[in-house]
């Protein structure tokens, strides 16, 4: 029982670095209307973004948090240009194999760069432990979901209450009418991409810490997992994609005792055939839609 | 006279929105049946109800006196009713021999062995495909434009194009919606006599028009929506004179004597 | 380009009897003009790659669904060929088909649940049962020997000839891509060839058309899936180990640019794919690391300047908007 409840708490952190990258990539799909395959390399320099600042100016959160982010909205721009900005009007294949090109660019110049092999990212945060009766949480943990709640606290306000906020949500529902109502569409829509970028590389500096290592081909199963998470949400809402990241992070864990890493990773792809199957446009309704 | 389609308290609804409202509909072989009403009024969706394309909310529909309610659009394809598009759905890249082609889909039977060993059932079937589908682009005057890419052609070709495809269906019954939009007197001229010839060789249609010369030449029965709902639904001469129909066109206040429109 | 291709199908069209004769004789001869086992090697994988640029164009250029985990059919076949090789020592004649036929039914239990999805969902659906296959095989230990893969696969025979090295075995390589070409060739070329184009170009027409749109993407799924296991079945035996490393995702992104970068929905597009990337590949060998990002690059290119690809079908959606431009400068010029 107790070692249930424990890893409970493992599946509810690394959910929520799960449902920060899955917000990430429904904010990019929501936002631009095209699916992506570039999200797990953005998530991947961010870590190594964050990983080099806390090399140069050691273990300072905050800046790592803003490097990861810079980075990856840097990252994001890139991607934006080469992949989305021609191709709103084309064949959504087209900027589909550009994500996908993008996506082998980006990796393997990063392995190239970085080395192909893992790196550690030891100690950032101290591994103190606290006890709450039989609960064990780790101060990382702590950290992991603090910063998860308030950046989805700080997103949420951002798309309902601020004026940028709503031409985000405008563009990702209609572009054609958001272009006539004025809204400059494709700065939106890279600004909209920059965010779901930025955060995800905030996610990838999460789990280099969580699991104190990080390497440049730890994007793939990531980025899988990112949208595993995103089609409960369809692919573009953001609360449901948390949600989905959330699940897929507890499934993982509390499957741990069954399996090796391998399975998990099984289990995620299982989860996105299984959500596909059951209710392919995600659970979010959309009222009054035409089909 | 034999009851071809019917639609039975049919609705459609979009959330809030009623795009079709409880509309009943007889169309008896051999019509020429014109729907009219004023835009948004529900006439495309009905179409797409009628067709498989959009689930129905309620209500149902009959074709040939079996329930079609809710069939897939090739299922109903196949049961002999083709149809045409508002926006003009033609393959664009392909060229309008082999548009057409495709309208032979449901009469061949060629699976994958037969075209991998070229059995006598694929070689019927290329044959007939390739025969008849000349034999319908001469029909519809496009004999000069076989090979030419769909995409390139004149907006009122295309819609030529676009019914020489349905035709290849060898259906039971036409929808045509809006085949004259876009085109000008003369053409709109050419294209009802060119319906009234199908007609007579024994094709039911259903129409779709805005243009009411057009419509109250060529169409014996006529319905008329708006709102979604049904205003009425007769001949021509009953449908002029309709109050309600006047007023969804020209508003309360004014009565046009005599329906000249 | 396109000036290039009309020439160069032009210079067909005249002379084919002689260059069918040409090709033919250079084509048998491969192994006597380069008689070391290096340069006959990339020209096995050349044609391996052929198959497997084949049949996954099929699937992503004939009726425009979107595959990305082809590797994993691939895995299927060739793990399958290898298990049934190994442990019951089935001739590698028979099992060819078994594991064509065999791939192409996973193909279809992939394809059912996502039939009424949107292409995009699709996608997905293809990475995540790629890497599924993947995993699988990699923890699978009993039946597929695990992270030790299998080894010793047995030779394939014929009239007391074994098909060992690279020369030889061309000669299995060049029959199945014949066999694919002609095959393909005939299907793409009837009615259900037209069927998948139509679905293509706008799936809703053709359902109004008549045409079984679920039926048809899910044969075609499985006739790209087939193919897939073919080539796998030919290659265990010729490198005679596997294991799942062979297949990853890299590997499915592998095959899909030489799609992408020859051509989609023509019959060359792919041939042609294979031979620019894998001489790429040789070109690039010393500076092997730089090879993916070279790839990746091209893609990006081809994607920008022409999608249809090198070779591609420039008659279709695949080529993207600029086709529509050109049709509405000549709308206007046909209009006026």
């Amino acid at each position: 029982m107790e070692y249930l409840l424990n890893q409970l708490v493992n599946g509810i952190s690394q959910g929520a670095i799960y449902a920060l990258m899955a917000i990430g990539y429904s904010v990019v799909v929501g936002v631009t209307g095209l699916i992506t395959f570039t999200h797990g390399e953005v998530i991947m320099i961010g870590a190594f973004a964050s990983f080099y600042i806390f090399q140069f100016f050691g273990n300072n959160l905050i800046l790592g948090i803003a490097a990861s982010f810079i980075a990856s909205w840097l990252i994001g721009m890139f991607i934006y240009y080469v992949c989305y900005d021609r191709f709103f009007e084309a064949p959504s294949h087209i900027s589909l194999i550009c994500t996908i090109g993008a996506s082998m660019l980006i990796k393997n110049l990063a392995q190239i760069y970085f080395g192909p092999n893992q790196k550690p990212m030891l100690n950032i945060i101290d591994n103190k432990v606290f006890r709450i009766g039989v609960l064990q949480i780790s101060l990382i943990q702590i950290v992991i979901l603090v910063t998860v709640i308030v950046l989805a606290g700080i997103l949420a306000f951002f798309i309902n209450n601020t004026r940028w906020g709503i031409m985000l949500r405008t563009v990702s529902q209609d572009k054609k009418a958001a272009y006539l109502m004025g809204v400059n569409v494709r700065r939106t829509a890279m600004i909209g991409n920059c965010i779901g970028c930025g955060l995800a590389g905030i996610a990838g500096m999460l789990i280099s810490i969580y699991y104190q290592t990080l390497q440049a081909t730890m994007g793939g199963p990531l980025g899988m997992k990112a949208f595993s998470s995103s089609v409960l949400g369809g692919l573009t809402d953001t609360r449901f994609s948390a949600l989905g990241g959330l699940a897929i992070g507890l499934i993982e864990n509390l499957g741990i005792t069954i399996s090796t890493a391998s399975f998990r990773d099984i289990f995620a792809f299982g989860f996105l055939i299984a959500v596909l199957i059951i209710r392919p446009e995600g659970f979010a309704s959309k009222k009054g839609a035409r089909p | 006279m034999k009851v071809l389609l019917e639609a039975k308290s049919v609705s459609k609804h979009f959330g809030g929105l009623k795009a079709v409202d409880k509309v009943d509909m007889v169309i008896n072989e051999g019509d020429i049946f014109g729907i009219i009403g004023p835009n948004g009024a529900g006439k495309t969706t009905f179409f797409n109800l009628c067709s498989g394309v959009f689930p129905v909310t309620g209500g149902e529909i009959f074709f040939n006196e079996e329930n079609i309610t809710n069939l897939r659009p090739d299922i109903i394809a196949k049961k002999g009713m083709a149809r045409t598009f508002q926006n003009i759905k033609l393959f664009n890249y392909m060229s309008v021999l082999e548009n057409i082609k495709i309208g032979f889909h449901i009469h061949s039977k060629t699976r994958m062995w037969d075209s991998i060993l070229h059995t006598s059932v694929y070689k019927r079937d290329e044959k007939l495909a390739e025969e008849k589908g000349l034999e319908i682009i001469e029909r519809v005057g496009l004999k000069d434009y076989k090979d030419t890419l769909a995409g390139n052609l004149a907006y009122g070709m295309q819609r030529r194009v676009e019914i020489a495809r349905a035709l290849a269906l060898d259906p039971k019954i036409l929808l045509l919606d809006e085949p004259a939009a876009g085109m000008n007197p003369n053409e709109t001229m050419a294209l009802m006599e060119f319906i009234k010839k199908l007609n007579q060789e024994g094709y039911t249609i259903a129409v779709i028009e805005h243009d009411m010369k057009f419509v109250m030449n060529t169409c014996n029965r006529i319905l008329v929506l708006n709102f979604g709902k049904k205003i009425c639904e007769g001949d021509s001469e009953c449908v002029k004179a309709n109050k309600e129909v006047n007023e969804a066109y020209f508003g309360k206040g004014i009565m046009v004597q005599g329906g000249t429109m | 380009m396109n000036e290039i291709i009309i020439r160069l199908k032009r210079f067909y069209e005249n002379h084919k009897i002689i260059t069918i004769l040409i090709g033919s004789i250079l084509l048998l001869l491969m192994p006597v003009i380069f008689p070391k086992s290096y340069i006959m090697g990339i020209i096995c994988r050349i044609l391996l790659y052929m198959i497997l640029a084949g049949g996954l164009n099929v699937i992503n250029g004939y009726s425009s669904q979107f595959c990305i985990g082809y590797a994993g059919f691939f895995c299927i076949g060739a793990y399958t060929e290898a298990i049934l090789a190994v442990k019951l020592k089935i001739n590698f004649w028979l099992l060819l088909p078994v594991a064509g036929i065999f791939t192409a039914v996973a193909g279809l239990l992939l394809c059912l649940p996502t039939l009424k999805l949107k292409g995009k969902y699709l996608a997905l659906v293809t990475l995540g049962f790629s890497e599924i296959v993947r995993l699988v095989a990699l923890n699978w230990s009993s039946l597929t020997g695990g992270p030790m893969g299998l080894k010793g696969i047995p030779v394939p025979r014929i009239f007391g000839i074994q098909f060992k090295s690279s020369l030889s075995y061309y000669y299995i390589f060049l029959l199945l891509v014949v066999v694919f070409l002609f095959v393909t060739r005939r299907v793409i070329n009837s009615r259900i060839g037209r069927a998948w184009m139509s679905i293509r170009e706008d799936e809703q027409a053709a359902r109004s058309l008549g045409v079984d749109t679920y039926k048809y993407k899910a044969l075609n799924f499985m006739y790209g899936a087939f193919w897939a296991g073919i080539a796998g079945a030919a290659y265990a035996p010729y490198t005679r180990y596997i294991d799942s490393t062979f297949f990853t995702l890299d590997e499915g992104f592998n095959i899909l640019s030489m799609v992408i970068i020859g051509g989609m929905g023509t019959l060359v597009g792919p041939m042609a794919g294979s031979v620019v990337v894998n001489f790429l590949t040789e070109l690039l060998r010393p500076i092997s690391e730089y090879r993916m990002v070279a790839y990746a690059i091209l893609i990006i290119a081809m994607m920008w300047l022409r999608p249809q690809g090198l070779f591609g079908a420039s008659n279709s959606i695949l080529a993207g908007r600029k086709i529509n431009k050109k049709i509405r400068k000549a709308k206007k010029e046909v209009a006026a």
